[in-house]
């Protein structure tokens, strides 16, 4: 990217300055532990909506996203779209309303409720851990690409972005991450979707756009033809512009995949069971407000792939010979940002950066100090001091955040992508004890317990017997013809996890009527006020 | 080759000759599914008490949500 101008660095600074402003301006109104992790339960229905889709959208998704179109073409918006979409509407009318009655504070406090404390521990450790291993790969990731747009090293890049994020995290909890998420999820938005503008301006318009796309791909499909006649394959070449791909195609995205791991199980676990997202509706002001959080949230999403995923095409027809797609995004704005523009586009990837951040940051936070501390040291804690506790978690998940992000950089990219997985080898298991637990009032304790743990072990035993030195050692086959298969991981984790909750539950003597009643969900009107 | 093997082979061979027209009926079928299960949802699950406005249901914001995804999968 060429060099930044005064004004670009006026834009951010402003950006940064404002954001630690609210963000301390609310800290300064939180006195109990209530207001710091549920923010007092005084959440807006359009703050909440925009926060998650902030949250959803990390800096490292944007421009890995506008990557994998230029790559692999608009397949990649279906995460955004039937991967958000229809989950987060069925989620706002069965799932949320019913969470944000019991008045949990934590899905796993959910679980200790409806089946016993080892469900609830289990849970709670593989969130933990996967949010405080995330934390530290979200950061290293944005600090490498904000080494590279600001030019300032690494090691600062890291340490600036958790001095800023941790500050008005620690300060604010939940209410100042969710209204700088909405600040954020504004020039998120609008600096993506200035690129976007931009990029069909210059290409000459949505005609242009449109029939330069099928050039480049005609381009493209006669030099494979060319390669394939040499070597001897089929032509596998599939449209830039289709969402759906066929289940044999050399993409990450076959719609094999998209339908029964995303569409099915990645999405509603995601939406319903991830304590970084649901947190902040349980701290929605009414029951409707959680339910219009999301329906606003998933209006928004249908916007998303069009300012993130559709520059990646752009890229694809100006740029066709980058072999990097994480490279279309920093090309785009480099040729089509004036001075100014490209700051404010800056300040949109901090926002996308430090809005997924600071919510893993509340949330671990919500995590330790509501199901452990509390639960298994001092049950009887007033709500200050767990307002302190929560405060110190925070800071000491910070400090981890620098060490592990600082670890990761002496590691082999391998390390990187078993992290990146961390979330497909539980999200199946999750979803099966979740979906049982909340609309099967036969399900029992042991048989979910059981369910979670044999699920989580299957997918991690899946993931390392499609490494290449073990199936080779084995003298096996690859288990999978793809290569990223995480959403077939959660699809047979879910599968077996379920069916094993479902036999044993029908083995184990059923929970009494008295302990599940009002925690099994049934579609029973329930009128509150606005 | 392992049990798993076999049943990933299994299952393949029985997807890949879907063709893709009969996937886009799955895909739209899903959602206009979601739609219509939205459209009978009870009023009262989706308006606050005191609701005075049209635009105050939730039911209308979520099907214009899920028209447009109805809209994106017919014609990409």
């Amino acid at each position: 990217m060429q060099s930044l101008s005064f004004l670009d660095f006026a834009v951010i600074a402003a950006y940064l300055i404002g954001t630690l402003g609210l963000g301390l301006y609310i800290g300064s109104k939180i006195k109990t532990g209530a207001d710091y992790f549920l923010a007092g339960r005084k959440l807006p229905w359009w703050a909440i909506g925009m926060s998650l889709v902030a949250t959803d959208i990390g800096a490292v998704d944007i421009v890995g996203t506008g990557g994998a179109a230029h790559q692999h073409g608009l397949a990649v918006a279906n995460f955004e779209w039937i991967g958000c979409v229809p989950a987060m509407i069925i989620a706002a009318f069965v799932f949320i309303p019913f969470f944000w009655r019991s008045g949990v504070t934590t899905i796993p406090e959910y679980m200790e409720r409806r089946f016993n404390v080892a469900v609830r521990s289990a849970l709670a450790v593989c969130w933990i851990v996967f949010m405080a291993c995330n934390l530290g790969i979200m950061l290293l990731a944005s600090a490498k690409m904000m080494h590279v747009h600001l030019g300032m090293s690494v090691d600062a890049c890291i340490y600036l972005t958790a001095f800023l994020v941790g500050i008005y995290t620690i300060s604010g909890g939940l209410a100042a991450v969710v209204y700088t998420d909405m600040i954020q999820c504004v020039i998120m938005i609008g600096g993506c979707l200035l690129v976007l503008v931009l990029g069909i301006i210059d290409l000459g318009g949505i005609e242009q756009f449109h029939a330069a796309i099928e050039k480049q791909e005609q381009v493209q499909r006669e030099k494979e033809l060319a390669q394939n006649q040499e070597s001897g394959q089929a032509d596998t070449q599939v449209s830039h512009t289709a969402l759906i791909l066929p289940a044999d195609a050399d993409t990450p995205f076959p719609w094999t995949g998209i339908f029964f791991g995303l569409a099915l199980i990645l999405s509603p676990a995601y939406w319903i069971g991830n304590q970084a997202i649901v947190q902040r509706s349980l701290g929605a002001r009414s029951e409707f407000d959680a339910k219009a959080a999301y329906v606003w949230g998933a209006l928004l999403k249908n916007l998303i792939p069009v300012v993130v995923a559709v520059p990646g095409l752009i890229a694809f027809v100006k740029f066709p010979e980058l072999t990097d797609g994480d490279q279309a995004f920093p090309e785009l704005i480099s040729h089509l940002l004036p001075a100014g523009l490209k700051g404010l586009f800056l300040a949109a990837f901090l926002a996308a950066l430090m809005s997924s951040i600071d919510s893993y940051l509340n949330s671990a936070s919500t995590i330790v100090t509501h199901d452990f501390y509390k639960r298994f040291y001092r049950r009887d804690a007033s709500d200050e001091s767990l307002l302190k506790i929560g405060r110190t978690v925070t800071f000491l998940l910070v400090l981890w955040a620098i060490g592990f992000s600082f670890f990761l950089m002496t590691r082999s990219e391998g390390i990187y992508t078993i992290f990146q997985t961390l979330m497909a080898f539980f999200q199946g298991p999750a979803f099966a004890i979740l979906l049982t637990g909340l609309l099967w009032k036969r399900a029992t304790g042991i048989a979910a317990f059981i369910g979670f743990i044999v699920g989580v072990c299957f997918s991690i035993a899946l993931f390392t017997l499609n490494q290449e030195p073990v199936y080779t050692v084995l003298g096996m086959d690859p288990l999978f013809q793809i290569s990223e298969p995480f959403l077939y991981f959660s699809i047979w984790a879910f599968v077996v996890s379920f069916s094993l909750i479902v036999i044993i539950s029908f083995l184990t003597k059923p929970e009494p009527a008295e302990k599940t009643e009002g925690l099994v969900f049934s579609l029973q009107p329930k009128r509150t006020p606005a | 080759m392992t049990p798993l093997h076999h049943i990933g082979n299994f299952i393949r061979a029985l997807v890949v000759p879907i063709p893709l027209w009969c996937v886009r009926a799955l895909f739209l079928g899903t959602l206009i599914a979601v739609f219509i299960w939205v459209l009978r949802l009870p009023r009262e699950n989706t308006t606050p008490e005191n609701a005075t406005h049209w635009y105050q249901n939730l039911k209308i914001w979520a099907c214009l949500a899920l028209a447009i995804q109805i809209v994106i999968y017919s014609i990409f």
